[in-house]
């Protein structure tokens, strides 16, 4: 278990600045996720962190402990891959055994630590097979289990269940996080799934473009994002984000006029969560339009208005049925929360 | 109809191909066991003997040390050149160093000169070091001539490798050499192992740089069937039977990489 920290890390390939001077500290026993769109620098942070990519400048301390010019093996750290980078020549049992060999583990120490770890990620009965016998699941348990078969400074994982079904990747996301539980080891995760970043993280840091926009707990990312960027990339379905301006009071737009408490400006985008919006028959609705489509998830109706260019999708009630084109109207519900971002810099404006 | 039509021309034409490429080999093996007097009938009407063997085997053909040539040129060209195309393709296949693709030019490059040109200045160096008949001249040159095409060959398996695997094993705990020792040459080895009869037989095959640069002593198998070419006239008989000699181990060898072939284009399918 270790602290893990980037001091003024920089990372350039040849002219090609992939990752601008930025520092991060990972707290000790950790769950930090780096969540971002493909290309945005999450895997090569983490790559940097594992030795695996060499850095441009800065400094990575593990444990206190200066680690630039270590090789990976050196730096006591256990990684799953993607594509899970098992050794294809090997059983399960060698698979999950190889760390232990490396370290020189006695056969006998090595096979009784083996299967106990087998166990805790239920691979027990298929010591003997090849990674090529097994599926999609059990190869990702295989990955899983020989980084936890010794106790590591930290893990790293790189988008470890993205090649899963939907439905595995659910139950492993929960065994994930029980594991983390288990034996608190400090733990980086890479992956562009929202939903794997809010419900596994401790706090998760949202990058893109190389920098780090956002670093703070799930729960402040979902309801404070520092900018247009992250508002629109947490929660499903996304944050609505109307372009407006603020007169008198209230935010104005071609069919929404919502009191905030801002001062009198132009080029403001207002943000308000699908399930902050609820349908409404009031006299003066804060927001009216066409109905565009509705969508039936099981709980709710997706509830899509239009009015110009302005479109707008509520979480309505299941049982909530209308005309297309039909007139209807949107109220924010009572403590809902409403963000107000500058137009032109996407930053966020303190209300 | 053209479907059938079309199947059975091709079927035709593969028959074909393998009797025209078949048949002087086939002829070869025939004669191999005729007598002299047999040797020039075209008559599939005659009674086999082992002669044809024994004499190659005796004085004054001797084809004995003849193929205890070849085999320990060829042996020994495999036993060096592989390992050091092995790390030399690793090196190719994953390191990212400057002017890479310009040194792997420059080795491939080795392969366009022919071998005529060479072969001359080849004899002249040999002769200088006192090497001319001895068969670490012909280990020498037979190195040059195959280890970049075994580079060449045992780079496209590594490329084919997943890196994620070498990656893992890094993390795990092992050193550069250990992850090549534990992961990479068991993963490509069907790819290395066939490299190396490919290398095997080039070698054993090698004629133009035998003939020129041994006399008596490090005589290889083709060049001794020049011996058969005497005063007397061609003895066609003997000659094949030290043509069965050479090619067997061939056939046997080329039987090996085919089925190590489709298991080196799928080993290291796992994601």
């Amino acid at each position: 278990m270790a602290e893990v920290r980037l001091v003024d890390v920089e990372k350039r390939y040849g002219g090609f600045l992939a990752l601008p001077k930025q520092s991060l500290t990972i707290e000790e026993g950790e769950f930090l996720v780096l969540l971002g769109p493909s290309g945005c620098g999450k895997t090569t942070t983490m790559r940097m962190i594992a030795g695996l990519e060499e850095i441009t400048s800065g400094d990575i301390l593990i444990g206190g402990e200066r680690v630039n010019d270590k090789p990976p093996k050196d730096r006591d750290i256990a990684m799953v891959f993607q594509n899970y980078g098992l050794y294809p020549h090997m059983t399960v049992q060698q698979n999950i055994a190889y760390p232990l060999k490396l370290r020189g583990v006695d056969r006998k120490a090595r096979e009784a630590r083996v299967r106990e770890t087998a166990e805790k990620v239920e691979l027990g009965a298929l010591l003997h097979r090849r990674p090529s016998e097994l599926s999609g699941g059990q190869r990702q348990r295989v990955a899983l289990a020989r980084a936890i078969v010794r106790t590591p400074k930290i893990f790293l994982m790189d988008e470890p269940l993205s090649n899963l079904d939907a439905k595995l990747r659910v139950s492993m996301r929960a065994e994930l996080k029980h594991l983390h539980h288990e034996l608190g080891v400090t733990t980086v995760y890479v992956t562009h799934d929202q939903m794997e970043a809010m419900t596994l993280a401790s706090r998760v840091a949202v990058m893109r473009e190389g920098r780090i926009v956002q670093l703070d707990t799930p729960k402040k990312i979902y309801s404070e994002p520092a900018d247009l960027f992250v508002a629109g990339f947490i929660g499903s379905p996304s944050m609505n984000l109307v372009e407006g301006h603020i007169t008198g009071g209230r935010f104005e737009a071609p069919g929404v006029s919502i009191p905030v408490a801002a001062a009198e400006r132009g080029d403001v985008v207002l943000g308000i969560r699908p399930e902050d919006l609820e349908l409404t028959t009031a006299e003066a609705p804060p927001i009216r339009g066409k109905l565009y489509a509705l969508e039936l998830t099981g709980e709710a109706t997706l509830v899509t208005l239009r009015e110009g260019a302005t479109s707008i999708c509520a979480r309505g009630p299941a049982e909530f049925e209308a005309e297309i084109d039909a007139a209807c109207a949107l109220a924010p519900r009572p403590g809902a929360r409403i963000h107000l971002f500058d137009k032109t810099t996407g930053q966020r404006i303190a209300a | 109809m053209k479907r059938i039509l079309l199947w059975w021309a091709e079927r035709a034409l593969l028959v074909l191909v393998s009797v025209i490429v078949l048949f002087p080999i086939a002829w070869m093996f025939l004669t191999a066991f005729k007598s002299p007097r047999d040797a020039y009938s075209l008559s599939l009407n005659f009674t086999p003997t082992f002669n044809n063997f024994v004499t190659v085997f005796s004085h004054p053909w001797n084809l004995g040390d003849m193929v205890l040539n070849s085999v320990v040129v060829a042996s020994v060209t495999v036993l060096i050149a592989v390992p050091c195309a092995s790390l030399a393709a690793y090196s190719f296949s994953r390191f990212r160093v400057r002017g890479r693709k310009f040194l792997f030019f420059l080795v491939l490059s080795t392969q366009f000169i022919p071998a005529v040109v060479i072969v001359l200045p080849f004899f002249l160096m040999f002769r200088q070091l006192g090497l001319l008949d001895t068969r670490i001249a012909l280990i020498i040159v037979n190195l040059a001539i195959v280890t970049p095409f075994v580079i060449w060959m045992i780079k496209g398996y590594i490329d084919a490798i997943p890196t994620d695997s070498e990656e893992a094993a890094m993390i795990d705990g092992a050193s550069r050499l250990r992850v090549i020792w534990d992961i990479v040459l068991p993963v490509a080895a069907p790819g290395i192992l066939t490299s190396a009869i490919f290398c095997f037989i080039l070698t054993w095959n090698e004629f133009l740089f035998s003939l020129i640069l041994t006399r008596r002593d490090a005589v290889t198998l083709p060049v001794g069937l020049v011996n058969f070419r005497t005063e007397r006239g061609d003895l066609w008989e003997l000659m094949s039977a030290a043509g069965v000699m050479i090619t067997v181990p061939i056939f046997i060898m080329a039987l090996l990489i085919q089925k190590h072939f489709t298991r080196g284009m799928t080993a290291g399918a796992v994601k």
